[in-house]
């Protein structure tokens, strides 16, 4: 970087290291302290990182959130595939139009969406009384709402256009010619799409699979509005560390746990998209 | 107009208006009230800011954790006045962030009713750093038209019939408080189980949960259950039951004989608040113990104020909302303390709803 560069990029690297890495840093020191009662102790120890290894409560919430976060990477990744392709490549001029509705619910708040779910899926909801007004139910489902399907319908719902997104980028940087090459090769549609399609939007689908399992893994309010008794995550079980109980360092070293994950799965994806793009670039 | 004359009234003409807001703020003394939304609505403090020299900033708070973790972060210098529950002003006397309460000036504080001035909570060393405020319970309330008769507190532990529309709000010392109420642990006891006790808790917490619908965090949330029939019965605040029997529907309010959770907040002043800031919260603070904020909290509320100052101009029906038409109903009443394990408690009652 030249010293103009330094000069002009310096108050951009004061604000970062003073609003995200410093905040981040002092988490980190609280995670090595202890408290007793509103009194924090700064006689550093490893006792918060045993007492998360060695509580099932923790391990259980954080291995929930991970997994949960998986499975709507998951599904949104295979409704998405069939929906990028589409706009991509099978859509004119109503591109820019589709998009927008795509992106159209995010507009709205996330209480807003997510008490839309309650009036979809409660008792006396539209899915009930629909089932229930065509004969294929007597009573109300109870399951339908306030559990972890309601949960996760609303979290693919939620993030699906962060994966819609990604893949369509990637789909609209897939030269068509590959596909008509493998075709005219013999290769069957399962074969062109594991073989040509999949390899060639990877950095798009993990691009996109990255967001939506950031976003999963840190969302509680969904689960705490939509998932009933079960719907406690690792992120509200930390505001309770925080906020309730005042033990700021348990709770540091949880959030500074999840964060560590968080940053693997981060470089892991990293490294992924790096590989398929070099594969990309020999081919 | 010579021009020299004309530019010498312009900047005077300046001058004067940029002093003269700057007199009326050094005039008043501003101070800044930390508090919940409801209880300091203008109309309320009309009265006391019409005839005293003082401007009011609010800034408000969304849970009783919120508050004490702002003034724990360093906030205490820039407040003047907070309103933390009476049970967690202990957090705040051993964080020594608050000043003793100086009685002579709330002469209104006199008429605080008996099991106030008698309670050791808020009180340390001989000295009050809380006064209680307002107060109130934390009932049963459950639609009368799908339940079969009034609930206690068994309905969340014994029985399946209404297994799956049932909620408990998600605060973990009144989550544990009604178990211990519930298994006949005693308030002597109540905030200092020993393990054995936690572990029986806990193993009813875990029926409990298996019996929920929910746990509710806002009451508009719970409110909205009861009306939509998600939920029949719920530990809850009162302002469902009044709510919903305004929209028509059949709601009921249950008093377990076992003990009601009864809740208070208080008015604290934090350390550093001194001179004409400190005189003028005092005033305020007097205010809000006097008759004429007392009246319009328990119309406008519903909710009574700590001090008997405003009962005789309420009608019965009003006292009766409040719970001050019989105050012999503060006997069934469990206040919330701070139990001194209560790490373990957050844990236990995060274990029963991971599971």
């Amino acid at each position: 970087m030249t010293r103009l560069g330094t000069i002009l990029a310096s108050p951009v690297i004061a604000a970062l290291l003073a609003l995200c890495i410093a905040p981040l840093a002092i988490l980190f020191v609280y995670s090595f302290y202890q408290v007793d009662f509103v009194t924090i102790s700064r006689e550093p120890t490893l006792a918060n990182y045993a007492k998360i290894a060695g509580s099932p409560t923790y391990r259980g919430l954080i291995v929930r959130a991970f997994g949960s976060a998986a499975l709507v990477v998951a599904i949104t990744a295979v409704i998405a595939y069939p929906v990028s392709w589409f706009l991509a490549k099978r859509v004119g001029a109503a591109k820019s139009t589709l998009l927008t509705l795509l992106l159209v619910p995010l507009y709205s708040g996330d209480l807003v969406r997510i008490f839309a779910w309650r009036v979809l899926l409660g008792a006396e909801g539209v899915i009930n009384r629909s089932l229930m007004w065509l004969g294929a139910i007597e009573t109300p489902l109870q399951s339908l709402l306030f559990s972890p399907l309601s949960t996760h319908i609303a979290l693919v719902y939620n993030y699906l256009p962060f994966m819609v997104i990604g893949l369509w980028l990637a789909f609209e940087a897939l030269d068509d010619a590959w596909l008509e090459a493998a075709a005219d090769l013999g290769a069957p549609a399962h074969a062109r799409f594991r073989r040509v399609v999949l390899p060639l939007t990877l950095p798009g689908l993990i691009a996109g699979g990255l967001m939506v399992f950031l976003m999963v893994a840190g969302d509680y309010l969904t689960p705490q509005l939509l998932g009933g008794a079960s719907g406690i995550t690792i992120i509200s079980a930390i505001n309770d560390l925080f906020g309730t109980a005042f033990d700021w360092p348990l709770g540091s070293a949880i959030a500074w746990t999840m964060l560590a994950i968080l940053m693997m799965a981060f470089a892991a994806g990293a490294l992924a998209i790096r590989r398929s793009s070099l594969v990309e670039g020999r081919t | 107009m010579h021009r020299r004359t004309l530019l010498q009234s312009a900047l005077a003409g300046t001058a004067l208006g940029a002093l003269a807001p700057a007199t009326r703020a050094l005039a008043a003394t501003d101070i800044l009230w930390m508090t919940w939304e409801n209880l300091a609505k203008d109309d309320y403090l009309a009265p006391f800011l019409s005839t005293h020299d003082v401007s009011l900033t609010k800034t408000f708070i969304g849970t009783d954790d919120e508050q004490f973790a702002k003034l724990r972060a360093g906030g205490a210098s820039s407040v003047d006045l907070i309103t933390p529950g009476l049970d967690k002003v202990e957090f705040y006397t051993a964080s020594d962030l608050l000043q003793p309460i100086d009685f002579e000036k709330v002469p209104n504080a006199a008429l605080l009713y008996d099991t106030f001035k008698q309670t050791p909570l808020g009180k340390m060393d001989g000295e009050t750093y809380g006064i209680p405020f307002y107060w109130g319970i934390n009932p049963i309330v459950y639609r009368a038209d799908l339940m079969d008769e009034e609930p206690d507190w068994s309905v969340f532990f014994e029985g399946d019939k209404y297994d799956g529309k049932l909620a408990m709000r998600d605060y973990a010392l009144e989550g544990i408080m009604i178990a211990a109420m519930y298994l006949g642990i005693p308030e002597s006891e109540m905030f200092d189980m020993d393990d054995a006790q936690l572990a029986e808790i806990k193993r009813v917490l875990m029926i409990q949960k298996s019996k929920l619908r929910t746990y509710w965090n806002s009451i508009g949330d719970l409110t909205n259950l009861f009306a939509t029939g998600e939920v029949v019965c719920a530990f809850s605040w009162v302002p469902p039951y009044y709510d919903l029997r305004a929209q028509g529907i059949d709601m009921g309010m249950a008093k377990p004989k076992a003990g009601v959770i009864g809740w208070c907040d208080t008015i604290a002043v934090p350390k550093g608040v001194e001179g004409e800031r400190l005189d003028a919260t005092f005033e305020l603070v007097n205010y809000l113990l006097g008759p004429e904020y007392g009246k319009m909290l328990a119309v406008g509320g519903p909710y009574a104020q700590s001090t008997s100052a405003a009962r005789d101009m309420l009608s019965p029906e009003e006292q009766s909302k409040i719970f001050i038409d019989d105050l012999s109903v503060m006997d069934s009443f469990v206040w919330k303390k701070n139990p001194p394990r209560y790490n373990e408690w957050v844990a236990l009652w995060n274990e029963v709803k991971a599971s």
